[in-house]
């Protein structure tokens, strides 16, 4: 692992106390403008005042468990990164739905079954890969990026409140947005570290000057008890099987989500990633199906980890997962204090606006990323670009959907779960007719060394392989062709084989002749000059680097070189 | 357009060869050719930009090795620059990251020649 240049603290490193704490606060503030999910539900479930501030002392315990669990690694659970759940617009339409049918305890008890859902999906991680590969993660993410992005600029803009903002309220967003940004681009050490923390204290002084944030904000606060401890399952729970559907689906985007998060996590954290560590993804999911199970069993509604949250961690460079544990800390202090809360949720929505468009922006570009670190063939492309468009529309044209059959509702009220089911119900039909192996023959009196660069490139956009790893491959299947073909090793055709699935990438060239020498130890420089001999010594050298394994084996008078490349 | 395309420039006295293509068997010699004929030119030394080297086998390595031993023979500098990433990875895994002065630009490289 190699420390990025932009990232100050990374996953396992212990930033100083005071670091620690104030990013674990400007998390908190992040965060808890996702306070505001719980509390649409709560308003949709006709929930007294003092059942909304309950309902909020509670969801910040989930916050705060929902923090820890993903940075632990304690054997299956968690992938130890900052990674936190927060409440998310995944669960936000099947829970607004479930508080209209049956209140509260219908949101939980669902919140419960798309947890253990979820579980489930983290079991079956491996074997599902094939069916969500990385450029599904990274569509989600980059829907998730546009969603939260939409949200924020509603909220700077104010959109849907009862009049559109004045310029002189717009300069609420517009300097707290500006502030995040400036210092985010130009501060340097602290500053830099706290630029969203900054932007909103900034955007809390404009509102307060402007007199957007006054004496109706100030006795609510007042009006708040000083301490409490939250009454944890006074709702109780209850299932209705109608609405599994859009629970499943839910927990399905979460799941694929937490994948395209965590991808980020080990990419932000290691300068030399080449690929996604499968096995602790799965423990992520697992930390994370978790954290929804335990905030329906306390008492507020679903989970899922924050690409929010990861971008704010990006964005000021520190990844650490001690910070996970001071975020914890903080909400818990917070659940015990109604009348915080309460300040909380006088947050002006242009400042919760300014904050999630600065996190969306990280959140698109991690997606992009993702993406492109595949090759994409025509195949992929529409996958990607098509699902992509049927996820904007809904957006787009809420009218067209919500005219649709009620019972389809759930798949196509939001444009992440349509986007998403789209991607894999296309990227499942598209496999049809896709060769999973190979053949090409080489004449080594003519070796076009371009057709094998064409052949390897083409065939690894179809299969949607990673673009290093198609690169490593195509060096060493034209080195050992041209090794075999100027050295006279071979004699006869060279019968060049590739094979792929989601895992691995084999190439075994096999040719009349004896084996190719695979050395060991690289040749010196002096021996490489000396001959062409030495200079087959080092091919073999570095054919054996690249690869994950090579082999050389010999039957009769036919001889194969085995390339194999872990994907 | 060709498998190696070589051109030449020269700025305060040190050559400039720009390779573009591909450096292996069937050109190597071609490469190692012209090589040989810049250091003989009275060049005080010679820039190599690579950043339009597609790729590079063994063979290349080897005139790679053969120019720096007359570069040092003749006292002269010889800097790589511009080297792709994916072509970087081959030098990563052949050893030769160390072996030649390489630099990340050819404004960088030109002053490291003179």
């Amino acid at each position: 692992m190699h420390k990025p240049a932009n990232i100050l603290y990374t996953v396992d490193e212990v930033p100083p106390l005071g670091v620690t704490l104030m990013s674990g606060l400007q998390q908190v503030g992040l965060i808890s403008v996702f306070l505001l999910f719980p509390l649409l539900v709560g308003r949709e479930a006709n929930l007294t005042d003092a059942q909304q501030i309950n309902l909020l002392s509670i969801s910040m315990v989930g916050l705060a468990v929902a923090a820890v669990l993903p940075a632990l690694r304690i054997g299956p659970v968690g992938a130890g990164y900052l990674a936190p759940a927060v409440f998310t617009a995944v669960y936000l339409g099947p829970s607004l739905l479930a508080a209209k049918v049956g209140g509260l305890p219908l949101v939980l008890g669902m919140t419960v079954f798309a947890g253990s859902v979820g579980i489930a999906l983290s079991a079956a991680m491996r074997r599902l890969r094939s069916f969500f590969p990385p450029e599904i993660a990274g569509l989600v993410v980059i829907l998730i990026g546009i969603k939260t992005g939409t949200i924020g600029v509603r909220y700077m803009l104010g959109i849907d409140t009862s009049g559109p903002s004045s310029l002189a309220e717009l300069a609420v967003p517009m300097g707290s947005l500006a502030t995040m940004i400036g210092f985010s681009i130009w501060a340097r050490g602290y500053p830099k570290l706290f630029c969203a923390l900054i932007g909103m204290c900034v955007g809390y002084a404009i509102a307060a000057l402007i007199g957007t944030l006054g004496g109706v904000e100030i006795g609510r606060i007042s009006a708040s008890p000083l301490l409490g401890v939250p009454s944890i399952g006074q709702f109780g729970w209850a299932f209705d099987y109608s609405l599994a559907p859009a629970f499943t689906v839910a927990a399905l985007a979460a799941c694929l989500r937490t994948v395209g998060n965590l991808t980020t996590c080990q990419k932000i954290n290691d300068a030399d990633w080449v690929r996604p560590d499968m096995r602790q993804i799965g423990n992520g999911v697992l930390a994370d199906a978790l954290t929804t199970v335990s905030a329906g069993l306390l008492g507020t509604m679903g989970m899922n980890s924050s690409p929010s949250a990861i971008g704010l961690s990006t964005a000021t460079g520190v990844t650490s997962r001690r910070v996970a544990y001071a975020i914890a800390a903080i909400f818990l202090a917070l659940s015990l204090f109604p009348k915080a809360a309460a300040t909380l949720t006088v947050m002006p929505r242009p400042v919760m606006g300014a904050m999630l468009v600065f996190a969306a922006s990280s959140v698109l570009v991690s997606g992009l990323e993702i993406i492109n670190l595949r090759l994409l063939d025509s195949r992929r492309t529409y996958v990607i670009g098509l699902s992509l468009m049927l996820g904007l529309a809904v957006d787009f044209f809420p009218g067209y959907f919500a005219s649709l059959p009620e019972r389809l509702h759930p798949l196509t009220d939001s444009s992440l779960a349509l986007g998403m089911l789209s991607a894999i119900a296309l990227n499942m039909l598209f496999r049809i007719g896709v060769r999973r192996t190979q053949r090409l023959i080489v004449d080594p009196e003519e070796v076009e060394a371009s057709n094998i660069e064409r052949f390897m490139t083409s065939r690894g956009a179809t299969w949607g392989a990673r673009r290093d790893v198609i690169e490593r491959a195509t060096f060493n299947l034209e080195q050992s062709v041209e090794t075999l073909a100027s050295s006279g090793i071979a004699a006869g055709p060279l019968e060049i084989e590739v094979s792929f699935d989601e895992f691995t990438l084999d190439i075994r060239v096999s040719y009349e002749g004896l084996p190719l020498e695979l050395a060991q130890k690289r040749p010196s420089n002096e021996e490489i000059m000396a001959s062409e001999e030495g200079e087959r010594k080092l091919a073999g050298f570095m054919l054996q680097r690249l690869a994950d394994r090579v082999s050389v084996s010999q039957k009769g008078d036919r001889s194969t070189i085995h390339f194999h490349f872990d994907h | 357009m060709a498998r190696l395309d070589l051109h030449e420039e020269s700025v305060d006295g040190v050559a400039i060869l720009g390779v573009r293509g591909r450096v292996d068997t069937t050109t190597a010699p071609q490469f190692g050719a012209r090589l040989t004929e810049i250091f003989q030119d009275g060049s005080r030394g010679l820039v190599l930009d690579l950043h339009e080297l597609e790729y590079i086998s063994s063979a290349g390595f080897r005139e790679l090795l053969l120019a720096a031993r007359r570069a040092d023979k003749v006292a002269r500098r010889l800097i790589l620059c511009s080297i792709p990433g994916k072509v970087q990875q081959i030098f990563d895994i052949g050893g030769f990251v160390d072996l030649f002065s390489i630099a990340a630009s050819r404004d960088e490289a030109l002053n490291a020649a003179r």
